[in-house]
């Protein structure tokens, strides 16, 4: 059985007995279309609530928080991808954060090389998570845990939680800068999903980390090098937090011990309302961009009714489990429709993700 | 099995037992700060050391049986903070008798708990996004009814409670040993804590041997949730209020504590005792660094090098047990 894909990326079913459930196509055109209406819906809403929502000043804010919003979503999304996690977001970003601030204010490197060194400074330790899951063994969710501690830790100790901001002002000035409405940090992200795309659909490094994720014996079996596939992820994901931390820089202008405690919660909420499983083998590039969309638009919006802060946190919780839910339910009930049409018996057993 | 164990030596089989290295380091680490420290040994500083010990022990505990059943509870703190300012309001402005405020903080503990297992099980989605959820959810609440302001008007026998000792024993020693007691008892002797175990251990079997699975999961994560009610609640007694940021930063010790005491992340394999040791550990070595006036920083940092070494450890035993 081969499934025809555009948005979504899945292993084709060489693997029958796998009872995972992997969203059809239907099923994933249906979830991206839902979550583009509950958008719509939030932006009605609060257009009429708060005009201020729609103001250009508005905008421009919601556009850069976006693009950090979705980086941050990126990195978990393509560790997912291989069945495991990453716990260490958040302490990868601020090391290449704090990395960045130290190589242009006290060396007084260039921006771009202090950038691409802080990019490799994440990679480097995404790829340490991979290398240790890989040869220990270890379950990614312990390993992580424990590099986060370790990574920030790492950092406070070298940095002494000190601020760096006496950066180039061509960061804030960058940080500043509008095409139209949004910021050019909001194009990079996209762009960065573009390439995450083509990664996964046409890429054999994609499959294989897709693989890698749906049936690890499966995959090794069939010559996939799992192991190499881990360890790749693991280092994309330390980039692509890196990336998320260094966009933070450009938008505050200032590198701080404190960016990435925070980021915990959205690392999994635009991936998982956007359809990736957390059980592996599936990823959704467009439908992590409109969770890390629906996440900051709830977010400014409540921000712009002045509801505040201190009740964000409940509506962001409640609407994760709500999303998971109604997905939930909805492919139940996608599966009871089709089940008289194809292969009852096998999709029909419990499945628990 | 029985035949290996009895050719051992004593060594051999202390060697063997899972808690055996945490004792060793516990050891090691008492001797050098003994030797190096003289405010080590003082009555004061060892009530420091127990004092910190109460509340992290619980919270190890409170995650320590969902690992049991294979779940996780990402959201014990948040929903500690949660029973600690609703305690502290209780006391503070409805002026609620110091146990009936207990009780009532327990039984929203437990009540976030439920809730937890219920959506698990009912579901069938993943605990790890359904704590996280939730865990979004409770610290909402704490910061919306409290605006992150503390309660600082607490009756003053229940702070009294949190600052009084016994030579180097504190009073808030109390409630921690006698529910370690407790739970050993419960999992080891009560059908209910085997039950527990046997979920973990292989759901399958469980679920054919007629073990409702799905009551046992909840029961765990109502449990984790009391006890990080319980942990809450001994935290604002320690601290004399109830800060809304109780709990903030409890996720990560608690799963160091029963992952350094060998508890596997996929279930039925935990022991009340190699927790309590990881704990004590972990509390010697944060009072070592702070005899020893180390960056508190160094403190993460060791967390972290400490659960990769428990780890790497516990695999290499495994490694060598699969082989011999």
């Amino acid at each position: 059985m081969k499934w025809s894909l555009t948005h979504g990326f899945t292993m084709t079913h060489s693997v029958s007995s796998d009872t995972r459930g992997r969203p059809s196509f239907l099923a994933e055109q249906s979830n991206l279309i839902g979550l583009a209406a509950i958008i719509i819906l939030f932006w009605i809403l609060f257009t009429s609530l708060a005009p201020g929502f729609v103001s250009s000043f508005n905008l421009f804010a919601l556009s850069r928080s976006l693009a950090v919003d979705v980086v941050i979503g990126f990195s978990t999304m393509v560790v997912l991808a291989t069945g495991g996690m990453n716990l260490a977001i958040g302490s990868i970003g601020v090391c290449a954060v704090m990395a960045s601030g130290y190589l242009m204010q006290t060396i007084g490197l260039p921006i771009p090389v202090a950038m691409a060194l802080a990019l490799l400074l994440g990679a480097f330790l995404g790829w340490l998570n991979g290398f240790v899951i890989v040869r220990s063994g270890v379950n990614s969710f312990i390993i992580t845990l424990a590099s986060a501690s370790l990574f920030l830790g790492g950092m406070l100790i070298l940095s002494k939680a000190q601020t760096f901001n006496a950066l180039p002002p061509e960061i804030a000035a960058f940080g500043r800068m509008r095409w139209g409405f949004v910021s050019p940090l909001l194009f990079i992200a996209l762009g960065i999903g573009a390439a995450l795309i083509v990664l996964f659909r046409f890429t054999a490094l994609g499959r294989e980390i897709l693989a890698a994720g749906a049936n690890a014996r499966a995959a090794e079996l069939s010559g996939v090098p799992v192991g190499r596939a881990i360890i790749i992820a693991h280092t994309l994901s330390g980039a692509l937090a890196a990336s998320a931390g260094l966009m933070l820089v450009i938008r505050l202008g200032a590198a701080m011990p404190s960016i990435g405690q925070d980021w915990l919660l959205p690392s999994f909420l635009a991936p998982v309302l956007g359809g990736t499983l957390l059980a592996g083998g599936y990823v959704s590039v467009v439908g992590t961009i409109l969770g890390a969309f629906l996440v900051t638009t709830i977010r400014s919006g409540l921000l712009v009714m002045q509801i505040g802060n201190f009740w964000l946190q409940l509506f962001l919780g409640l609407i994760l489990l709500a999303a998971v839910m109604l997905d939930r339910y909805r492919s139940i009930y996608a599966e009871r429709r089709s089940l008289g049409r194809k292969d009852a018996g096998r999709r029909s057993s419990g499945r628990r993700a | 099995m029985s035949t290996t164990t009895r050719n051992m030596t004593l060594g051999q089989r202390f060697l063997a037992n899972e808690w055996s290295a945490l004792a060793v380091a516990i050891v090691i680490g008492l001797v050098t700060l003994a030797v190096l420290s003289p405010a080590f040994l003082t009555e004061f500083n060892l009530y420091v050391m127990l004092r910190s010990f109460c509340v992290v022990l619980i919270v190890a505990f409170a995650q320590m049986l969902t690992l049991a059943v294979g779940q996780m509870n990402l959201s014990v703190g948040a929903l500690g903070g949660l029973v600690a300012i609703t305690v502290g309001g209780m006391m503070e402005k409805w002026g609620f008798p110091v146990p009936v405020a207990i009780l009532c903080g327990l039984a929203i503990g437990a009540a976030g708990g439920l809730i937890n297992g219920l959506l698990t099980v009912r579901t069938g989605i993943n605990g790890f996004i359904i704590t996280l959820a939730t865990a979004s959810a409770f610290t909402g609440i704490n910061l919306g009814i409290t605006e992150s302001i503390p309660f600082y008007n607490l009756p003053a026998s229940f702070v009294a409670f949190g600052t009084g000792r016994f030579y180097a024993l504190p009073y808030l020693l109390l409630p921690p040993v006698l529910i370690a007691i407790a739970l050993a008892f419960f999992l080891a002797r009560t059908v209910p804590g085997r039950q527990l175990l046997a979920v973990g251990g292989n759901p399958q079997a469980a679920e054919l041997s007629g073990i409702p699975r799905d009551r046992v999961i909840v029961m765990a994560h109502t449990l984790s949730g009391l006890l990080a009610g319980a942990a809450a609640i001994l935290a604002v007694a320690q601290l004399g209020s109830a800060q809304p940021t109780i709990g903030v930063d409890w996720l990560l010790m608690s799963f160091a504590a029963p992952i350094i005491g060998g508890a596997a992340l996929t279930g039925g394999h935990i022991s009340v005792a190699a927790t309590a040791l990881a704990v004590v550990l972990i509390v010697i070595i944060q009072n070592g660094m702070v005899l020893a006036k180390v960056d508190p920083y160094w403190v993460q940092f060791l967390l972290g090098a400490l659960i990769l070494a428990a780890v790497g450890l516990n695999r290499l035993r495994a490694v060598r047990a699969g082989g011999a």
